[in-house]
């Protein structure tokens, strides 16, 4: 019965779809290329300022007053060398390279320690322990940087490599998007090293984390993007210029522009620089990423 | 009991928890208490703290600067969801529908998502300088004249257009997912109907994208209330004359310009209570839309 009244309807949908490749096949074409030109002009408009920075950052003054000034000039190596040694941006980025690594490593580990514990051990008052470490989502840096800044203040770590990172090793996160994958690995696989015995570490090590790679690429990225792109807690944490991070180091350099010692190539190829270390791991583990991004938001 | 809770030694379980529950009570909860009770006393910088109760707070809602300046954060928020989610969505469904090139045209719109703050900042000072920006002679062409640094108007359109357009590619991150979720069947059901792209994106997609867009107006509202604090600090400093003072900066320039701890500490209590709403309304809706199945 089902199947006569859905058979017409069936029917219908062929002889229309027929219909419309038969009769419009221009419009198909002339759409596909619209959508093209769509595409092409926005991703220009988006790209746009980045590539004005980038043709500004190989000029010698940096003034470009119309579209039609837009050309690359003959100072690349020149203006970089400049930014990168006499205005310190290789130590700012170093700085910022260290920060960030730290935060992705301790993490990682810490994440990927609490996650195992919260998953894999049976423990009184669980969820309570996640709700603890989830409740942590409400106390962003913004919400708590006077107090953290005098806690860290008072344990003398002011201008650190302890001051930058040690705050953020905590992440309520990382141990979400662990705690939801580790869920899906399929608890066959985890009875087995159950009955093989397998302690702790070694399940960590051999299991766990064979099955968690692209995951945890996917969470690494988010947290350096996260970690180099920090401004506020570096700029009221650390104030010997030495010990400052790149994107602190741009605002300096930016001073530098309105008091006249510098020209804007400069700035913008400092802005280069600073963009380059996120980008470059988006575009090279953009699918990893991707797939944390979907766990987070469940 | 789970037949995932394999291990039952709590010594292990406990120092494998450890470091995260010391570095979240440490860094993350005293500090937010200490934030608290400071609210209560009126403490300059170096002066001993006198206890005055709800004094901090009573000031800050009878302060009509305080007042308008978290209009003027609502505003600005409003402003930045509103339009991020209006050019991520459109920039998705034309990633989402295009065949050839697909995954090119999805790094060029989801790449702003690894950009600085500070350095998109920067460089839409420079597009956009009153006197020497590459696009200020275009726009005087079209008859607008650039004059940001005195223009309080201006100063405010200049920084939200340049705050949305770092947030595009985290938007477009999770709209692409939420998109590609869709059922191939309904698409094709809205096309034989002869619906329209931008009606099929309106009444057939978004519908169904519902739980992410709610999703992702909570964390813009995150981003624009705290996320933006570079794009103040270096395109405005708050002016001209407080035009662009959202919440955050206001709260850095009482701390460190001004050295109202006290006062400071009340702000950041409520701005708190500001993530704190966010949160719980985002909680809800996520409870609420999950039989939606995002």
């Amino acid at each position: 019965m089902l199947g006569l009244i859905q058979y017409p309807a069936r029917l219908l949908r062929a002889t229309k779809r027929q219909t419309a490749a038969l009769a419009l096949p221009d419009r198909r074409d002339l759409e596909t290329i619209g959508l093209h030109l769509l595409l092409v002009g926005s991703v220009l408009l988006i790209v746009f300022p980045i590539l004005v920075a980038a043709i500004v950052s190989t000029k010698q003054t940096g003034i470009v007053t119309s579209l039609a000034d837009l050309v690359p000039g003959g100072h690349v190596v020149e203006n970089y060398r400049t930014v990168l040694v006499d205005y310190q941006f290789g130590r700012f980025m170093w700085n910022s390279f260290l920060m960030a690594t730290v935060i992705v490593i301790g993490k990682l580990a810490l994440s990927i320690f609490a996650a195992t514990a919260i998953v894999y051990y049976d423990l009184p008052y669980k969820d309570l322990l996640f709700l603890f470490i989830l409740f942590t989502l409400l106390l962003p840096v913004p919400v708590r940087f006077i107090p953290l800044f005098q806690l860290v203040a008072d344990m003398g770590w002011t201008n650190s490599m302890l001051a930058i990172t040690v705050p953020y090793l905590a992440s309520a996160t990382t141990v979400f998007i662990l705690r939801q994958h580790f869920l899906s690995i399929p608890s066959s696989i985890v009875e087995t090293a159950k009955l093989d015995g397998v302690g702790p570490l070694k399940f960590m090590a051999f299991v766990l984390l064979p099955m968690s790679k692209g995951i945890l690429v996917g969470v690494s990225v988010i947290m350096f993007v996260f970690a180099w792109n920090q401004y506020l807690w570096p700029l009221v944490i650390i104030n010997a210029e030495a010990d400052q991070v790149a994107q602190v180091g741009l605002a300096l350099l930016e001073g530098d522009v309105v008091g006249g010692e510098v020209s804007w190539s400069l700035v913008m190829a400092g802005s280069m620089l600073t963009l380059l270390p996120p980008l470059l791991l988006l575009i090279l583990f953009r699918k990893p990423l991707l797939r944390a991004f979907v766990i987070q938001q469940k | 009991m789970s037949s995932r809770e394999i291990y039952t030694d709590r010594r292990t379980a406990g120092l494998l928890l450890l470091p995260t529950i010391l570095v979240s009570l440490v860094f993350l909860y005293y500090p937010a208490a200490r934030a608290a009770r400071r609210a209560l006393y009126s403490s300059q910088l170096g002066l001993d703290d006198e206890f005055v109760g709800f004094e901090n707070f009573a000031e800050l809602l009878t302060s009509g600067g305080y007042r308008s300046r978290l209009l003027l954060t609502v505003g600005f928020a409003a402003v930045v969801v509103a339009g991020v989610m209006a050019v991520a969505l459109l920039l998705t469904f034309l990633v989402h529908e295009v065949g050839t090139g697909k995954s090119i045209y999805l790094v060029a719109a989801i790449w702003p998502y690894a950009l600085p703050p500070a350095v998109a900042a920067l460089v839409f000072i420079f597009l956009v300088h009153p006197t020497l920006g590459v696009l200020s002679g275009p726009l005087a062409t079209l008859g607008v004249d650039l004059d940001w640094f005195a223009d309080g108007r201006q100063a405010f359109v200049v920084v939200t257009v340049a705050a949305i357009w770092k947030q595009i590619g985290y938007n477009v991150i999770f709209m692409i997912a939420s998109m590609n979720n869709i059922p191939e069947t309904l698409t094709e059901t809205a096309r034989l109907d002869g619906v329209g792209r931008l009606r099929r994106l309106l009444w057939v997609y978004v519908p169904i994208m519902t739980p992410t867009l709610f999703f992702l107006v909570i964390l813009n509202t995150i981003y624009a209330f705290f996320g933006t604090f570079a794009f103040i600090d270096i395109m405005t400093g708050g002016g001209p004359s407080g035009a662009t003072n959202i919440l955050i900066f206001d709260l850095y320039q009482e701390a460190f310009d001004f050295f109202n701890w006290g006062l400071a500490s009340a702000k950041s209590v409520v701005l708190f209570a500001v993530v704190g709403v966010l949160m719980y309304v985002q909680f809800r809706l996520t409870d609420k839309y999950s039989h939606y199945g995002a």
